[in-house]
């Protein structure tokens, strides 16, 4: 398969369980992987591929909910739903919470299996952009320099060169000098999408109203 | 009156006086013929006494032959009454020798009266008077007649005679009378044998006294006789208190046994014959004068109870048995009646049996009230389990969710491959083995837990120990799981097979491991554990215990901790263990609790091995 097509990976204790859902996932057009423990499935996925988790609740030594947390602390996390036979309520609160995709009876019927599945898939291959996007964001970014970060913030607040150059004590010519670095830096041509893409980022805390002067 | 007078009416009175009174008992009595024989005795020495006196107060020769002539009739009669009384009274004396005194006897009495003037002398010449006693009495003298001897030697045989039958009695161990009887006769016998030799042959002069050793006689055999008069008297009189203590027994045996509704029968081996009391034909269905017989009693008993009990009877009489038992009964009416008998096989001498005892009496009260025990120990028992399945429903839908599960994804898978244009027929094969093995999964968790909600009562069967706590163990699995409890399983190798109830079994075990996870819970362990071992203990038990690290139990609770509604949980009953223990108790098990050294609880029960419980 290609680096590219999205692996639903399906984490259950129960063999005969993980055989048969293997099956139809993969008679249904998915490329399946199997695991028998939480444990096992966090040794061996490629964090690299996209896709998704689907993972019994119960499970002995680790659960789905320990699965979850795990999951959490990676830097690619993948959409997790939740297989479960019974109505636990507290795991459910506790898994919803946690952000799970998804929950789904054992038994529910096929059609909702795949379209939680397709979902899910979809949520990573979404995340995966937008988490990509931003990356390549904060590289544009991380490339300012600390002058250039303080300039931009005031930009953003849509303050004129003469205040901005009056507050950070520089002459005027400096401060259009720093834009023009920014904008290069951001390749970015209008403040409008400095603005949108500072926001995209997240670089500065939101609104920036408050910022203190003689910073 | 002279001394002599005195003397010898004394004792002529008294000789007549106990042969009266011996003659009257005979008379009353005929079989008593040696109170006859005591009599003559009696009779004779008086006589003899008589003639005594009739010699010594002789003024002629004639008077005194005529005299001495007629000594020899009472003579001869206390011989013979002295033979046939030791006869009869010791059961002793060689009959030969007692016909020969006899014949000796009677030859003398013969002689006495055709030779001579009487058997003693031929011919009286003259009397002496000579002082006796104060008085002058006369003796004879004259022609000595030589047949004398024939007498004497009768006087001689008789001693021989007694003296023979005196010994045959001391050794069959009839001391006392063979010593005052034989001894008594022989002594008397002797000396009035010895004194009339002395006078009749000249060397003493003295008057015949004879009759004063004769009397000495008739007074031992009187004693004797009058000794058992009394004894026999005596022995009458115990008989009646022991006849009235034996009457009072078997008033107060019938009354016992009609206030106790026991019903008694007796089958006579011998001439196959069955007797049984009112009670027990009542107890049994039977009219009074219904004949009976052990088949049709057999019949009377409840069809599954009858072999056990024929078989049981018949293994009484073949060996040397009590046998007892509890049956039912089907009465002609239709009623059922619980009975408890038990009996005992009489045998004779060689060995055979010959009759059987039996005691029978209603338990039907007793048993119903077992029943309703029981059934109410069952229900408890069963309200437990119900309740138990509570804990264990999450545990037992995931449990079979997780095939129906499986099922249902294989079967969308299959439908997925049949809509190829050439579908895979093998995996389709390996899709329909794997739904059939998860339905026979789904099933035997199903089938487990129906065993669980049954209420039943406990029936014990061959229970492999090992395979019972696997049991119970994939029952409590998936619980075990969402708790995050470990569940160790230690089972010794050959564990004996044991006898016992796998439900309530399977209870007491669901009970213990829940037990252990709650204490569990309470703690929050890193790696919290319950531990389920096997293993024999002694040649006897099998130990089974299921301990956890939780908490362990307050000492103060640990002895109430098998109590009734004694709990320590905020939602507990406080019935799982005294269920668990009623259930360990009434396989013939013990259990109790403990802390662990390092701490937790541990709860320890035993079961008797397979060949323990059923002998």
């Amino acid at each position: 398969m290609s680096a590219t097509e999205p692996i639903v990976y399906v984490v259950d204790d129960d063999a005969s369980f993980l055989t048969a859902i293997s099956r139809l996932l993969q008679a249904s057009g998915f490329a399946v992987k199997t695991f028998s423990s939480a444990r096992d499935f966090l040794l061996h996925r490629d964090e690299d591929v996209p896709g998704c988790v689907l993972a019994d609740l119960r499970m002995p030594v680790m659960g789905g909910l320990d699965l979850q947390s795990a999951l959490a602390q990676t830097p690619n996390p993948m959409p997790i739903l939740f297989l479960t036979g019974h109505g636990d309520i507290p795991s459910t609160v506790q898994a919803m919470r946690g952000g799970a995709e998804d929950f789904l009876e054992k038994r529910a019927p096929k059609e909702k299996l795949v379209d939680a599945v397709t979902r899910a898939l979809a949520r990573d291959a979404h995340e995966r952009k937008a988490r990509a996007y931003r990356n390549e964001l904060l590289a544009r970014f991380d490339a300012l320099s600390q002058r250039e970060l303080e300039v931009l913030s005031h930009v953003v607040q849509g303050r004129l060169n003469k205040q901005i150059a009056y507050d950070l004590g520089i002459h005027e010519r400096t401060v259009k000098l720093h834009r023009t670095s920014i904008t290069t830096k951001l390749r970015v041509q209008s403040v409008a999408e400095l603005t949108r893409l500072t926001q995209e980022a997240g670089i500065f805390p939101v609104p920036a109203q408050t910022f203190p002067k003689g910073q | 009156m002279s001394l002599i007078t005195i003397i010898w009416s004394m004792l002529s009175s008294a000789c007549l006086t106990l042969a009266g009174i011996n003659l009257q008992i005979w008379c009353k009595n005929p079989k008593a013929r040696a109170n006859l024989l005591f009599s003559l005795a009696a009779v004779s020495t008086a006589a003899f006494a008589f003639c005594e006196l009739w010699m010594m107060r002789a003024e002629t020769t004639t008077a005194f032959a005529t005299a001495l002539k007629w000594t020899s009739l009472p003579g001869w009669l206390v011989s013979l009454s002295l033979v046939g009384f030791v006869r009869l009274y010791l059961r002793a004396g060689r009959p030969w020798l007692a016909w020969t005194v006899y014949s000796v006897r009677t030859l003398a009495l013969l002689l006495n009266f055709m030779v001579g003037q009487n058997i003693i002398f031929m011919e009286i010449t003259h009397l002496r008077h000579i002082p006796f006693l104060g008085e002058t009495v006369s003796v004879a003298e004259g022609v000595r007649n030589p047949w004398m001897l024939v007498g004497q030697l009768g006087l001689v045989l008789l001693v021989i005679f007694v003296a023979d039958a005196g010994v045959t009695a001391w050794r069959r161990g009839n001391r006392r009378t063979a010593l005052t009887v034989g001894g008594s006769v022989v002594f008397f016998t002797i000396v009035a044998t010895g004194q009339s030799l002395l006078v009749f042959w000249g060397i003493v002069q003295a008057p015949i006294t004879a009759s004063l050793f004769f009397f000495g006689v008739v007074a031992v055999m009187g004693y004797e006789l009058s000794y058992n008069a009394l004894r026999a008297s005596q022995l009458d009189r115990e008989l009646k208190v022991s006849q009235a203590g034996l009457r009072e027994i078997e008033e107060r045996m019938s009354l016992a046994v009609e206030g106790a509704h026991f019903g008694i029968w007796i089958r006579d081996l011998v001439r196959n014959e069955i007797w049984a009391t009112d009670n027990w034909r009542a107890l049994f269905g039977f009219k009074k004068t219904e004949p009976l017989e052990l088949e049709s009693i057999l019949q009377r008993i409840y069809p599954e109870d009858r072999d056990a009990v024929r078989m049981l009877l018949a293994r009484a009489i073949e060996n040397n048995g009590n046998y007892q038992a509890e049956y039912r009964l089907i009465l002609p009416n239709g009623e059922m009646h619980w009975i408890a008998s038990h009996g005992r096989v009489e045998f004779d001498a060689a060995g055979n049996p010959i009759l059987v005892r039996g005691l029978s009496h209603d338990i039907t009260e007793r048993k119903v009230a077992e029943q309703e025990t029981q059934n109410l120990r069952d229900e408890i028992a069963h309200v437990g389990r119900v309740s138990m399945m509570g804990q264990l429903a999450s545990s037992l839908a995931h449990e079979i969710n997780q095939p129906l599960g499986a099922i249902l994804r294989n079967a969308e898978a299959g439908g997925l491959f049949l809509q190829d244009a050439s579908p895979d027929l093998d995996e389709i094969r390996a899709i329909l083995d794997d739904i059939k093995k998860d339905v026979q999964r789904a099933g035997s968790v199903i089938d487990r837990m129906r065993g669980l909600l049954k209420r039943h009562s406990i029936e014990k069967r061959k229970v492999e120990v090992g395979e019972l706590i696997r049991d119970v163990v994939a029952l409590v699995r998936a619980d075990a799981v969402a708790r995050r409890v470990k569940l160790d399983v230690e089972i010794q190798d050959d564990l004996p097979l044991v006898s016992a109830d796998r439900v309530h079994l399977q209870q007491v075990l669901l009970n213990l491991i829940f037990n252990g996870m709650d204490a569990l819970d309470k703690v929050g362990r890193q790696d919290p554990r319950v531990r389920v071992t096997a293993q024999l203990d002694g040649a006897q038990l099998v130990e089974i215990a299921v301990s956890d690290d939780g908490h362990g139990i307050p000492a103060d609770k640990l002895v109430r901790i098998f109590d009734p509604f004694f709990t320590t949980k905020p939602n507990g009953l406080g019935m799982g263990l005294p269920i668990s223990r009623t259930i360990v108790e009434a396989h013939g098990g013990r259990i109790l609790a403990e802390n662990n050294n390092g701490g937790g609880a541990v709860f320890r029960f035993t079961l008797p091995t397979l060949d323990v419980a059923t002998k």
